[in-house]
């Protein structure tokens, strides 16, 4: 059986409400759904080790690859366990503390491969797609890049 | 011509998002990026970051990809989205 993907790379913002009541949508082999939301916090840590306000985060993508980089994603998880559904929203533009920024939604016959296929989404997408993200504080400066963690990278290899 | 795109920090730190690029001899992402780089010493600097990260036909690539006319290629810094 083919899994059922979605994708949307969007400026708007999401209702992972409604995200969640359409993967389960007269889905009635599926026993579990494994959803995951990203949110944009208000603080940023410093080298210091201390924390830095942040006012806006200003998501950059490249048009086109972003889109067939989560789908790809996708497919490969699609292709490690056996799953119904899956959804896949990622935003792009200036985003505020509190709003959600990603969402990773599938469904499977049992619990645990609707949570490990999420968090590979997640570990892969964090990694792998084209999404770049610039922290601007209050005082409305050109902002800091934010740098790539290398325990980012490391997360890839439990998989 | 090979279309150049740059993203993030890079495409602020070289004041633009595109540039195209006669593709010439240019056997792969390697001689591509020491074309670019020849330029000026903003361009050296740019593409020197041992993190740059390149994508050809917006598929993940590393330099040895082999480039030809028609080709997009892309060049960013680590992502961070999620």
């Amino acid at each position: 059986m083919t899994a059922d993907i979605s994708i949307a790379v969007q400026a708007e913002g999401f209702d992972p409400g409604a995200e969640y009541n359409r993967l389960r949508r007269a889905n009635f082999a599926d026993g579990a759904t494994a959803v995951f939301v990203g949110n944009v916090r208000d603080f940023s840590p410093t080298e210091t080790g201390g924390h830095q306000q942040v006012s806006v985060l200003e998501l950059e993508h490249y048009p086109g690859m972003a889109e067939s980089a989560l789908a790809a994603i996708a497919r490969q998880a699609a292709e490690r366990w056996p799953l119904g559904r899956v959804r896949v929203i990622h935003r792009f533009g200036p985003l505020r503390a509190g709003d959600e920024i990603v969402f990773v939604g599938v469904t499977s016959a049992h619990r645990q491969d609707a949570l490990d296929a999420c968090g590979f989404i997640m570990d892969f997408l964090k990694s792998r797609a084209p999404f770049w993200k610039k922290e601007v504080n209050k005082d409305g400066e050109q902002g800091t890049w934010v740098a790539a963690r290398s325990s980012d990278e490391k997360a890839l290899k439990k998989w | 011509m090979i279309r150049v795109l740059f993203f993030a920090s890079l495409r602020e730190q070289l004041g633009r998002d595109a540039i195209d690029w006669e593709a010439g001899q240019l056997a792969d992402v390697s001689a591509l990026r020491s074309a670019l780089a020849g330029q000026d010493e903003t361009w050296r600097k740019a593409l020197s970051q041992p993190q740059l990260q390149v994508a050809v036909n917006q598929q993940l690539a590393n330099l040895q990809c082999p480039v030809r006319d028609g080709d997009e290629v892309a060049f960013f810094p680590p992502v961070t989205g999620g």
